[in-house]
């Protein structure tokens, strides 16, 4: 036989707490029970003593509120009613009530006495395993993958990206200054190029070529009127037959029936009477 | 037909056998003593003995666990001769009781109203299921005001779970 063991087996701790009523008849749970994940109660052990008249009624009401819902997740009663006084101890074996559903916890008296020396001490196990990640013994535990701590640095102040943006403003700025130069220049240009061109005094401007071909387009008569009358006529038939009459092509006739119904079928076919229109024809 | 009729008897008789079969049973009891706490005799003074607290003493606890009601009776007594002790040539006189101390049901707190005593005993009716606690009292005063000698003294307390 093969014997086995792990170091990351995980056990159930238990535990108990402290007297939950050694402050007085009422406490709160989150106080009392220990903060592990997981936690469950599983049972409780009360103790008190009541001064009473034995005459009197009187019950006593050991109880826990419940934290998820109304009404006591825990709650008993002890009727000494027309009994005398005594101290009680009862304990409690508890299914496994997850402690978070463990509301605040209270002695409440109904009736006349009154109760002294209150004990009330919860027992409760949890798995110091239920989050696998809380021990590197754990089963299911998974190492934790170190993320590197980059400090965060504004790039708009690290001084390479400042003298480059620096530097590339300067650059557009010339590129800038350098094109608006260069519009002005040829503005000018182009300004005293009309000027020069609009000015009759400057015939040697233009080769004499030019000239006369600009002389002749000013001399065409443009029409100065879209409504001037076309001259008409009438065109005569000059071809003549001969032989007096023209017969039937009989060929063409039953070409052009044929592709006449080779039409009707394709009609026909688009609105799902081919079948019956062809039988019928 | 006579004849076969006592065939088939003496067949009977010569095939018969007898068998016993047993039946086992085992009871526990339903009423377990714990003795929770042992007592001690403070000595306030030279001729006394005492479970007194006030006096140095503690005073026994015995438990009563009773699995069924109105089954058992409690009989506790209180010591009245020393089980071990130096030797005395005078008169011890006892005193003790016994008393509900705690309880695990607020009825039991009912016991010692209905207790009875006699002599050194005392007798509950264990009437409700569950656990008692009683603690016993007792006082050992030896002669009149006679110092009592040097050594160790014991006694016993008696507790019995009587069946009704």
């Amino acid at each position: 036989m093969l014997a086995y063991s792990s170091s990351s087996y995980s056990e159930e701790v238990f535990g108990s707490t402290q007297n939950a009523a050694s402050p007085g008849l009422t406490w709160v749970m989150t106080n009392i029970l220990p903060q592990f994940a997981g936690l469950e109660v599983n049972g409780l052990v009360y103790q008190y003593t009541t001064v009473k008249d034995p005459d009197s009624d009187m019950i006593v009401y050991v109880q826990n509120e419940n934290a998820q819902s109304d009404g006591y997740i825990f709650r008993n009663a002890d009727d000494w009613s027309g009994l005398p006084g005594n101290t009680i101890n009862k304990s409690f074996a508890l299914p496994n009530t997850l402690g978070e559903m463990w509301g605040n916890g209270s002695i409440e008296i109904a009736g006349e006495g009154s109760v002294i020396d209150p004990s009330v001490i919860y027992t409760y196990k949890y798995d110091p395993c239920f989050d696998p990640q809380s021990d590197p013994s754990c089963p299911g535990y998974e190492e934790i993958v170190e993320v590197p701590e980059i400090p965060f640095s504004d790039p708009l102040e690290d001084q390479l990206v400042l003298d480059e943006l620096n530097r590339q403003a300067k650059i557009d700025q010339e590129a800038e200054e350098e094109d608006r130069r260069r519009r002005q220049k040829e503005s000018k240009i182009k300004d005293a190029l009309e000027n020069l061109l609009g000015d009759g005094s400057n015939p040697e401007l233009i080769s004499a070529d030019a000239e006369r071909m600009a002389m002749a387009l000013f001399s065409i008569n443009l029409p100065v009127d879209y409504y001037n009358p076309l001259e008409g006529g009438e065109y005569v038939e000059t071809v003549i037959l001969d032989g007096g009459t023209i017969q039937d092509n009989k060929k063409a006739r039953r070409a052009n029936f044929a592709q006449q119904v080779l039409h009707q079928e394709m009609v026909d076919s688009q609105y799902g009477s081919g079948a019956s229109a062809q039988q019928e024809k | 037909m006579l004849k076969p009729v006592i065939v088939l008897a003496g067949s009977l008789i010569a095939t018969g056998a007898a068998a016993q079969t047993e039946i086992v049973g085992t009871v526990d009891s339903k009423c377990i003593i714990i003795s929770e706490t042992s007592g001690v005799y403070g000595n306030p003074s030279p001729n006394l003995l005492t479970t007194d607290p006030t006096n140095g003493g503690v005073k026994p606890i015995i438990r009563y666990d009773v699995i069924s009601a109105d089954y058992y009776k409690a009989k506790i007594s209180y010591p009245i001769t020393f089980s071990s002790a130096p030797s005395l040539d005078d008169v011890v006189n006892w005193e003790g009781g016994v008393t509900v101390s705690e309880v695990s049901d607020s009825l039991m707190s009912d016991y010692d109203t209905n207790k009875i005593t006699y002599n050194n005993a005392t007798e509950y009716d264990l009437t409700i299921a569950g656990s008692t606690w009683f603690t016993v009292a007792s006082e050992a005063d030896y002669g009149y005001a006679k110092s009592l000698p040097a050594g160790s003294y014991n006694a016993v307390v008696e507790a019995e779970c009587i069946p009704l």
